[in-house]
C-alpha cells in the first residue's frame, strides 16, 4: 500500500517559505486519510451488511418454504422401528379368565439423592416432606448434610405428579431412574390369590420386579421368562364373580357381626377356581407388612380359605353317609337308632343341644344332622376305610393350589386314628382342613365321585381324576345334600330356580391354649353345591366368629350366619355363570327352620 | 465518527426523548409479545394462568425496563461495556460454581422475583463488548492478527462456560453472534474463510474416518451423532418432540385448526408446548397464515433494526444496533429450523413469544439499548 506521506516535504517547504503554518498541512492531511479510512471502512461495512441481508434472506426463505412445505404434509402418526425389545424384559401380565387384567406392569420413576450436590439440602427436605408427608423431615437433612452419604434412595416409587413437584423443587442433588412397577388395577379384589410383588436387585436405572406372595411368587419365574414374550398368565378366576362373591361375603361378614370369613367357588369338573376370598383383605398395591406378634391367622394377608385349617364340623357327614352308601352298609333309608347312650372308648357322643332324633334313616341323620347317628356309621365304615376315603379326597395334603401359600394349610390328622378319631372325624371334629381341602371334597360328590384338584390356572376339559365312589352312591349323597335345604338345617340356603343342595357344619372353636373349645366362639360352615340334580359349582362360605344377633339369644350356628350369606352369594353368581334359573323344575317346597 | 467528535447538544434531552423513540419498533414488540399471550392462553386450555398473566406481568416489566435504559445516553452504556461483560462472566462462574450437574442443570440466579439465567445476560453483554471494542480499536488494527485473538477470546471463554452447563442452543448462539459480529466489524473475510474451511474439513474428516482402521470416534460416539442430526430415525426416543412438532404443523395446514382448537397441544402430545415448541401450537391453531404472520413481524422487527443501524453515524451504536438484530434473528431462525425438523433439538425459546422470564427481559432490555442508539444518534 502506498502512502501519501502526513507531511510531504515540498509543500512543507513551501508554506515555510510563504510564511504558513506547517502543522495545518499535516491536519489537514491527516483529515484526509481518515477520512479514506472511513469510507473504505463504510464499504466495507456496506458490503458486510449487504452479505448478511442475503443470509438473512436465505434463512427466511427456507424457513418460510419449510413451513409451507409442513402445511402441505400429511400428518403421520410415528412408528417405532424396534418394537418389543423393551417389553419382552419385562414381567408377564396376570388377567382373568375372560382375559380382564388384574396385574400389570406400569413405568413409574423412583426418587434418590446426591446429598454432596445438593445446594439448599434444608429446603430441599423442607419441600419433599410437602410432598411426601410420610417421611421424616429431620432424618432426611441429617442424611443430606451429614456428608457421609454419596447416594441415598428417598422414594421408590413416585406418580408422574408427584415427579413434577420434586423436580419444581429446583434441587439438582435429587435425581429420578425410570423402574417399573407392578400394578393391580383392581385394588383389594383377589389380593390373597395375587399376592405382592416388591422390588429385587435396584439399580438406579432399572429395578427388578420379584414376587412376594401367591402367585406372583409361585410362578415367579414363569412370569419373568423373557421366552414367553409378554404372554399373559390366565387365571381360572372370573373377576366379575370375585368381585359380587367378596361383596356379598364383607357384607355377610359384618352383619354376622363375624371377625373373618372366606368362600371357594369352584368348578365341579375341571377343578378351576372361579372366585376365592379371604377377608379381611389387604391391598397388594400397598402390601401391608406381616404381623410381628400375635397370632398370624388374625393379619389381612392371612388366606382363611387356602392356609386356615378349621375343624369344619357338620359338613363332614355327608362323607360318611356317601362312603357308606358306596361300601353298601346302607342304604338311604336304612334305620338307624340315635338315641343316647351312645359310647365310644369311653366317650359319650352328644347331639347338638342335646336333641334325641329317635330311631331315623341314613338320609334324616344327614337332614338333621345327627352326631350319633353318623358316628354309627363311621363304626360300620371302621378306621382303615375312613382314613383311605378321605385321603383320596385329599384331605391328606396342603391342596395343590398355585399360590404359595397353599403349602401352609396342612391338614392337621390325629396322632392315632382310632374308633374314637374315626366318630368324631365323621362329624367334622379332630381333622382339621381348609374350606378348599372342604371344596375339592364336594367337587368329588357333585361331579359323580371323581376327586379333581382345585386350580388357578385357566383349562380346558373336566379332570380325569381318581374315581373315590360310584355314580350311584354320589347321587344319593346329592339327593341328601339337597334335602337339607328342602327339609333340613339349611332352609335359608334355597334360592328360587337354583336347586342348592349343602350341608351346614358349626365347630365350636378350640382354645388357643390348652384342650377344651370355647361355649361362645364358633366356625361356621356351609359347604354347597347347585344345581342338584345336575352341579355345575360347589361353593363353601366359612364365617369366623359370627353372631347372628337379631333374636333374643345370639345365634352362632352356620344354618342362621353362613347358609344365608352363602344363598345371597349363590342368588347372585349363578347368573353370571351363565346358568338359568329352572322354571319347570320348581314348585313350592316346605320350609323347615331349623338349625345346625 | 464517535461521540468525541460531534456535539452532544443536537441530542433530546429530558422527556423530549420518549418523542425520539423508535415507536413503530415498540408497536412491533409488542405485536410479537401479544401473539406470545394469545398462545400462551390457548394452550392453558383458556385460562391466563399459569402462563399468559405471568408472561404479561414480564413483558410489563420489559417494557418499563427497556424505556429506562433508552433514557440513559449511549456513551454511558459503552463506557459500561466492560464492566457489563465482566459482571456476567462472574455471574457465569457463579452459577458454574455451584450449579454443579444434575438433571435440570442449574442455570439460573434466584432474584426473588424471577430467576436471572446469566448465559442469558451474557448474548447481550457479550455483544454490547464486542461493539464496544471495536469502536475503540482504530480501524486500521481491525485486522491485526493479536487484535484479532482477542475478541475470539472474548467470544470463546462465555461459550465454553455454557456449554458446559450444559446449554448448547446458548452456546451456539453466542458463538455464531460473536463471530458475525467480527464479521460486521470489518475483520478480514481470510480469517473467517480460514475458520469455516477448518470446521468444515474437520467434520469432513471425522465421518470419513468412520468405518477405517484410524476412526476418530467410537462407534456409539458416531450413533449419538446420528441420532442428533436425524432425530426421525428413534421416533419414539430423541425424535419425540420433533415428530409431535411436525404432526401438529401438518395438522395446521394453510388456515390452521382454529384458535384453542389445536389438538396435539391441548393433549399434551406436544412437549414444551409452552416453551420451545409454542411456535408449533401457533401452527397447528393459525395454519400457515398465523406462522408466516409471526415470521413476518420478526422480519419487520429485524428491518426496523437494520435501518436504524445504518442511518446511525456512531460506529459503536450502529454495531451494537445491529448486533443485537442479529442475535433476535438467531433466536428466532434457530428455534423455528429447530420445532420444524430443519436443525437438530438444542433448546433456543423463540423470543418475546415462548414462556421464560429470564430471554424476556433480557431481550427487552437489549431492545432498550437499541432505543437508546437511536434516541442518542448523532444528527
Amino acid at each position: 500500500m502506498i502512502r501519501t506521506p502526513l507531511r510531504p516535504l515540498a509543500r512543507i517547504l513551501d508554506a515555510r517559505e510563504k510564511g504558513e503554518n506547517p502543522d495545518a498541512i499535516e491536519r489537514e492531511n491527516l483529515r484526509i486519510r481518515h477520512e479514506q479510512i472511513r469510507d473504505s471502512s463504510r464499504v466495507r461495512a456496506e458490503g458486510r451488511l449487504l452479505v448478511l441481508g442475503l443470509t438473512f434472506f436465505c434463512a427466511f426463505a427456507v424457513i418460510g418454504a419449510r413451513m409451507g412445505t409442513l402445511a402441505a404434509s400429511e400428518p403421520r402418526e410415528p412408528r417405532s422401528y424396534a418394537t418389543g425389545a423393551s417389553i419382552i424384559n419385562s414381567r408377564a401380565d396376570i388377567t382373568d379368565r375372560h382375559g380382564r387384567v388384574l396385574a400389570t406392569n406400569m413405568s413409574t420413576h423412583s426418587l434418590y439423592a446426591h446429598p454432596h450436590q445438593m445446594i439448599e439440602p434444608e429446603r430441599a427436605a423442607q419441600e419433599l416432606v410437602r410432598i411426601f408427608p410420610d417421611l421424616d423431615q429431620e432424618r432426611l437433612v441429617k442424611d443430606f448434610t451429614g456428608g457421609k452419604r454419596k447416594f441415598l434412595w428417598v422414594k421408590k416409587k413416585i406418580s408422574p405428579e408427584q415427579m413434577q413437584q420434586v423436580h419444581d423443587i429446583g434441587e439438582p442433588g435429587l435425581l429420578f431412574g425410570p423402574r417399573e412397577m407392578r400394578l393391580y388395577p383392581n385394588g383389594a379384589l383377589m389380593a390373597h390369590v395375587l399376592g405382592g410383588t416388591s422390588f429385587g436387585r435396584e439399580g438406579v436405572h432399572a429395578a427388578e420386579v420379584v414376587g412376594t406372595a401367591g402367585i406372583e411368587k409361585f410362578l415367579d419365574d414363569e412370569l419373568r421368562d423373557p421366552a414367553r414374550e409378554g404372554a399373559p398368565v390366565q387365571l381360572s378366576l372370573d373377576l366379575t364373580v370375585q368381585s359380587v362373591t367378596e361383596e356379598v361375603l364383607d357384607v355377610g361378614m359384618k352383619l354376622m357381626n363375624a371377625k373373618g370369613a372366606a368362600s371357594v367357588l369352584m368348578d365341579v369338573r375341571t377343578g378351576e377356581v372361579i372366585a376365592i376370598a379371604s377377608l379381611p383383605d389387604f391391598d397388594p398395591n400397598k402390601r401391608p407388612r406381616p404381623l410381628t406378634e400375635g397370632d398370624a391367622s388374625d393379619s389381612p394377608l392371612f388366606n382363611r380359605a387356602v392356609q386356615g385349617v378349621y375343624e369344619l364340623g357338620s359338613t363332614f357327614k355327608i362323607f360318611a353317609a356317601a362312603q357308606a352308601l358306596d361300601l353298601g352298609l346302607f342304604n338311604a333309608s336304612t334305620i338307624i337308632d340315635t338315641r343316647p347312650p351312645f359310647k365310644v372308648g369311653g366317650h359319650k357322643i352328644g347331639e347338638f343341644e342335646n336333641h334325641n332324633y329317635g330311631e331315623i334313616s341314613v338320609e334324616e341323620i344327614i337332614v338333621k344332622s345327627s352326631n350319633r347317628g353318623t358316628g354309627k356309621m363311621a363304626l360300620a365304615i371302621g378306621p382303615a376305610r375312613q382314613k383311605e376315603f378321605l385321603k383320596g379326597l385329599g384331605f391328606f395334603d396342603p391342596t395343590p393350589l398355585e399360590i404359595v401359600e397353599a403349602k401352609g394349610g396342612q391338614p392337621l390328622l390325629p396322632k392315632r386314628w382310632t374308633d374314637l378319631s374315626a366318630v368324631t372325624i365323621s362329624y367334622g371334629h379332630g381333622l382339621s382342613a381348609s374350606p378348599l381341602h372342604l371344596a375339592a371334597g364336594y367337587a368329588a360328590i357333585a361331579n359323580g365321585g371323581v376327586y379333581v384338584k382345585p386350580t388357578l390356572l385357566k383349562t380346558s376339559g373336566a379332570q380325569n381324576g381318581a374315581r373315590i365312589m360310584s355314580e350311584r352312591s354320589a347321587a344319593a349323597a346329592r339327593t341328601m345334600l339337597r334335602k337339607v335345604v328342602t327339609e333340613g338345617t339349611a332352609s335359608f340356603g334355597e334360592v328360587p330356580g337354583y336347586f342348592v343342595g349343602g350341608k351346614t357344619g358349626t365347630a365350636d372353636k378350640p382354645k388357643e391354649r390348652g384342650g377344651g373349645y370355647y361355649k361362645d366362639k364358633t366356625i361356621t360352615t356351609f359347604a354347597s353345591l347347585f344345581p342338584a340334580h345336575d352341579p355345575r359349582y360347589v361353593l363353601i362360605v366359612t364365617l369366623d366368629e359370627p353372631s347372628e344377633n337379631s333374636g333374643k339369644k345370639p345365634r352362632r350356628t352356620a344354618g342362621w350366619t353362613a347358609v344365608p350369606v352363602a344363598a345371597e352369594m349363590i342368588g347372585r353368581v349363578a347368573p353370571l355363570l351363565g346358568l338359568r334359573p329352572d322354571v319347570a323344575r320348581m314348585q313350592v317346597e316346605r320350609v323347615y327352620q331349623t338349625s345346625n | 465518527m464517535t461521540y468525541l467528535e460531534y456535539s452532544v447538544k443536537t441530542v433530546p434531552t429530558g422527556w423530549r426523548k420518549i418523542l425520539h423513540l423508535n415507536w413503530p419498533l415498540v408497536v412491533l414488540l409488542t405485536a410479537v409479545a401479544s401473539v406470545g399471550f394469545l398462545m400462551l392462553y390457548s394452550v392453558a386450555g383458556g385460562s391466563f394462568s399459569p402462563w399468559a398473566e405471568p408472561q404479561m406481568k414480564r413483558f410489563g416489566l420489559g417494557l418499563a425496563a427497556m424505556f429506562v435504559v433508552a433514557m440513559v445516553p449511549i456513551w454511558l452504556w459503552r463506557n459500561l461495556a466492560l464492566v457489563a461483560y465482566l459482571g456476567a462472566l462472574f455471574l457465569l462462574l457463579m452459577v458454574e460454581f455451584f450449579g454443579a450437574v444434575g438433571m435440570g442443570a442449574q442455570r439460573w440466579i434466584d432474584l426473588g422475583f424471577m430467576r436471572l439465567q446469566p448465559s442469558e445476560l451474557m448474548k447481550i453483554t457479550l455483544v454490547m463488548f464486542l461493539a464496544a471494542y471495536y469502536d475503540w480499536l482504530p480501524l486500521n488494527k481491525t485486522s491485526r492478527p493479536l487484535w484479532v485473538i482477542l475478541p475470539v477470546i472474548i467470544i470463546l471463554v462465555p461459550t465454553a462456560m455454557t456449554l458446559m452447563q450444559p446449554d448448547l442452543g446458548t452456546a451456539i448462539l453466542l458463538l455464531t453472534g460473536g463471530g458475525l459480529m467480527m464479521f460486521l466489524a470489518g475483520v478480514h473475510w481470510a480469517y473467517f474463510a480460514t475458520v469455516i474451511a477448518a470446521g468444515v474439513g474437520g467434520i469432513w474428516a471425522v465421518f470419513q474416518s468412520r468405518g477405517t482402521e484410524w476412526q476418530l470416534l467410537k462407534d456409539y460416539q458416531f450413533r449419538r451423532i446420528d441420532t442428533f442430526l436425524d432425530p426421525s430415525s428413534d421416533p419414539l426416543g430423541a425424535g419425540y418432540h420433533i415428530t409431535q412438532a411436525k404432526i401438529a404443523m401438518g395438522s395446521g395446514g394453510w388456515t390452521g385448526r382454529g384458535f384453542m382448537q389445536g389438538t396435539q397441544s391441548r393433549l399434551n402430545f406436544l412437549p414444551e408446548k409452552h416453551t420451545d415448541f409454542i411456535f408449533n401450537t401457533l401452527a397447528e391453531e393459525f395454519g400457515f397464515v398465523g406462522g408466516f404472520s409471526l415470521l413476518a413481524l420478526y422480519v419487520l422487527v429485524l428491518i426496523f433494526c437494520i435501518v436504524a443501524a445504518v442511518q446511525n453515524r456512531d460506529r459503536f451504536s450502529s454495531l451494537l444496533t445491529l448486533g443485537i438484530a442479529l442475535t433476535f434473528f438467531l433466536f428466532f431462525a434457530v428455534n423455528m429450523s429447530m420445532v420444524m425438523g430443519l436443525a437438530p433439538v438444542v433448546g433456543v425459546p423463540l423470543p418475546l413469544v415462548s414462556y421464560g422470564g429470564s430471554a424476556m427481559l433480557v431481550l427487552m432490555i437489549a431492545f432498550g439499548l437499541v432505543q437508546s442508539a437511536h434516541i442518542h444518534r448523532p444528527r
